[in-house]
């Protein structure tokens, strides 16, 4: 740590952590629901608890990944905040509006579209925290000498992100337009603004422990983000093939999607070219394990398993089954929750001014999350694998296929439960180095 | 490579793709009207998308393929289920069964329920580029052994064309809203059977299954005798 300033990014990471752990908790009772019947279906059905699921998981990532720009902003830009008392207004109006979503949720206050139940009001209140955080981040920019790629990635990511928002925001009539649109959310956030911000975060970590020049790690910042979204932005095709939208979008979704591992295998060996070639010795061995997993493990769950279902002829049997669910759990697990770890292990400890500190339990927490993650992943993907066979192969009927499935869901729960004793440590981890005397 | 020209590729690589996306939507626009018909998307369908958003069905049900996959998709339920047996399991969706999933009773009113049915109704007929897809095969039902005489064969008919199966099982293909019939007929006999089908209501006045006025005789007694055969 540099400047005062970036200590506002404290508190970012530790409600991040709790309401990674909040997340947990309601996926372990989603799962519950598919493998006994719900004795709470009376107080909190499936369809709330999931939307709290997700969006409890998109309320960490945000608070990680604002936490994580608040930190990075004025090293990269050698100047204080422009402002800290804004980046703490926004901190509780990002808290307060997450948490009157969640509480709303369990009265049915919501707008019914899935990963965007947040009612409209809610949505808007949102865009006024994003240009608040905009704001903010481009006020410290543009007090900098020397503008650097990580810095305008990270802009460019943020306010991406933010514009990105407003296309879930209108009511459509027409389903097949809701869900066109709807892609421009959720798709063109976790294989376009997310990646900008995870990708100018990370080559700043990698910039750090590593020594190498800036030149080079930019470079490749560059070209990565120039081909996630060269084959993004049209890769959104891959979510047009059944919605009632042309024919065509089977050949532009089918081949650009097809090309988005590309930047991400690039990642994988820029990463571990960077820490081949370091020019420092890396005294943060925690840090390194995440990063080097979370470029791994970003390959595995979005590249490999966002490529076995992204062609056409492959999708047109798994779309819409528990497939998407085994993709979408080891994705973002890899992307965004590693990164996210990977940063708040570099930048808190940082904060704290600690040279050195105990990394066992951060040890453990990267083996139990990254392994149970994975076993999880599997099963969901097993389970989906038979329900694509069975259901849509054979045509045997949905809720009959789902008691095939059942050993793979108790083997998710299992796998959960396990992911969730990680958490607890990481939470515990985060609130002791948080609590530190400097 | 250098660092600049690295940066010339990314502001023309992102530049032109997105010209492309954008030319892409502004084309399928222009198909929407056609594909979704949109001359039919009444302001009925409106209010069931409403009824739709409102209960938040999307987060148990896929529909498109899209949402939660806990329950099934909704893009064909208007044609695999029909107009009848959704209106009687919308009003009581949930299960006997203990062990069986269930979906909770959301009490919607007699006007949802028909906004919801138009909106399935309006959704069943999107150009999904043929999805679902048709299964390869279709898995054999083993039902009980039955002794086919022509009777029980046409009374078979009966049972499929008139879909009993959307509520009733039997050799466990089926739905669950009415009793498994696997083994009905050794409990009932012809006569009981053809009474209730002519008239539920004089058996159960409670009972949520409809009457079958459009059956003629003949096939009430084939039906019957195709069902008191079941043992
Ligand atoms: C970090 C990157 C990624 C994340 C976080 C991610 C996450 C997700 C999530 C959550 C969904 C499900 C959305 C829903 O229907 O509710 C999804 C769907 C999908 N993803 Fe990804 N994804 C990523 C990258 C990729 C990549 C690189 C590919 C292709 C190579 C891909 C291919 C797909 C496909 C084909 C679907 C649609 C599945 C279907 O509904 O049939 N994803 N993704
Ligand atoms: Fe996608």
């Amino acid at each position: 740590m540099v400047f005062e300033s970036q200590k506002v990014a404290s508190k970012y990471f530790v409600i991040s952590a709790v309401f990674f752990g909040l997340q947990v908790v309601v996926g372990l009772l989603l799962i519950l629901k598919y493998i006994w019947p719900d004795p709470l279906i009376g107080i909190i059905p499936f369809n709330t608890a999931r939307a709290i699921h997700t969006n409890l998981l998109v309320v960490w990532m945000i608070f990680g990944f604002m936490g994580g720009t608040y930190y990075i902003v004025p090293e990269e830009s050698g100047t204080e905040l422009y402002s800290k008392k804004l980046a703490n207004l926004q901190f509780w109006l990002l808290l307060i509006g997450g948490l009157v979503g969640v509480v709303g949720f369990l009265f049915g206050w919501t707008a019914g579209r899935p990963l965007l139940e947040l009612p409209v009001e809610l949505k808007w209140a949102i865009v006024v925290v994003a240009l608040i955080f905009i704001f903010n981040v481009f006020m410290t920019m543009i007090r900098t000498k020397k503008w650097t790629a990580i810095q305008g990635m990270l802009l460019g990511g943020i306010v991406m992100l933010a514009v990105m928002w407003l296309f879930g925001i209108p009511f459509f009539k027409n389903l097949t337009l809701d869900y066109y649109y709807w892609w421009w959310v959720i798709h063109l956030w976790v294989e376009g603004a997310w990646e900008l911000i995870a990708a100018s975060l990370m080559a700043f970590v990698l910039l750090k422990i590593t020594g190498v020049e800036r030149q080079v790690i930019e470079k490749w910042l560059y070209v990565e983000v120039a081909l996630v979204l060269i084959t993004g932005i049209i890769g959104t095709g891959h979510h047009y093939y059944w919605i009632g939208t042309p024919g065509y979008w089977l050949w532009w979704g089918g081949i650009f999607s097809a090309l988005e591992p590309v930047p991400i295998v690039l990642m994988v060996f820029d990463t571990l070219n960077h820490v081949r070639h370091k020019k420092l010795e890396i005294t943060n061995r925690l840090v390194l394990y995440w990063t080097v997993g979370c470029a791994l493990f970003h390959f595995f769950g979005a590249a490999v398993m966002g490529m076995l279902h992204t062609l056409p002829q492959v999708n047109r049997w798994t779309h819409g089954t528990q497939v998407t669910a085994s993709h979408g759990h080891l994705a973002f697990f890899g992307a965004y929750a590693m990164l996210i770890l990977t940063v708040i292990y570099y930048a808190l400890p940082a904060l704290k001014g600690l040279k050195q500190f105990n990394q066992r339990k951060g040890f453990w927490v990267f083996w139990i999350t990254v392994s149970m993650m994975l076993t999880l992943g599997l099963a969901f993907g097993v389970a989906g694998v038979i329900q694509s066979y069975m259901q849509r192969g054979l045509g045997i009927d949905f809720l009959t296929v789902q008691g095939f499935m059942k050993p793979w869901f108790i083997a998710v729960f299992i796998a959960g439960l396990g992911f969730f004793i990680g958490v607890i440590l990481f939470i515990i981890d985060v609130l002791q180095i948080a609590m530190k005397k400097e | 490579m250098e660092r600049k020209t690295a940066r010339n590729f990314f502001i023309w690589g992102t530049a032109v793709c997105t010209a492309i996306f954008i030319w892409l939507t502004i084309d399928t626009h222009t198909t929407i009207p056609k594909r979704t018909n949109t001359d039919k998307l009444t302001d009925e369908v409106v209010r069931g998308k409403r009824v739709w958003h409102k209960y938040n069905c999307n987060d148990c049900h896929t529909i498109l393929g899209i949402g939660g996959y806990y329950s099934p998709d909704m893009t064909k339920v208007y044609s695999s289920r029909g107009e009848n047996w959704l209106r009687i399991f919308l009003k009581n969706p949930e299960s006997t069964d203990p062990q069986r999933r269930k979906m909770p009773n959301q009490k919607l009113s007699g006007d949802e329920i028909k906004n919801l049915i138009t909106f399935f109704k309006w959704v069943d007929a999107i150009d999904t580029n043929e999805w679902p897809p048709k299964p390869i095969t279709v898995a054999k039902v083993t039902g009980a052994p039955l002794e086919e005489t022509a009777q029980i064969l046409k009374g078979k008919n009966v049972y499929n064309q008139n879909r009993c199966d959307l509520c009733h099982r039997i050799g466990g293909q089926g739905g669950v809203i009415g009793p498994d019939l696997s083994h009905i007929g050794t409990k009932r006999d012809t006569k009981w059977l053809s009474n209730l089908i002519i008239n539920p209501k004089s058996i159960n006045p409670m009972t949520q299954m409809p009457a079958y006025p459009q059956l003629s005789e003949d096939e009430v007694q084939a039906l019957a005798s195709f069902l008191g055969g079941l043992k």
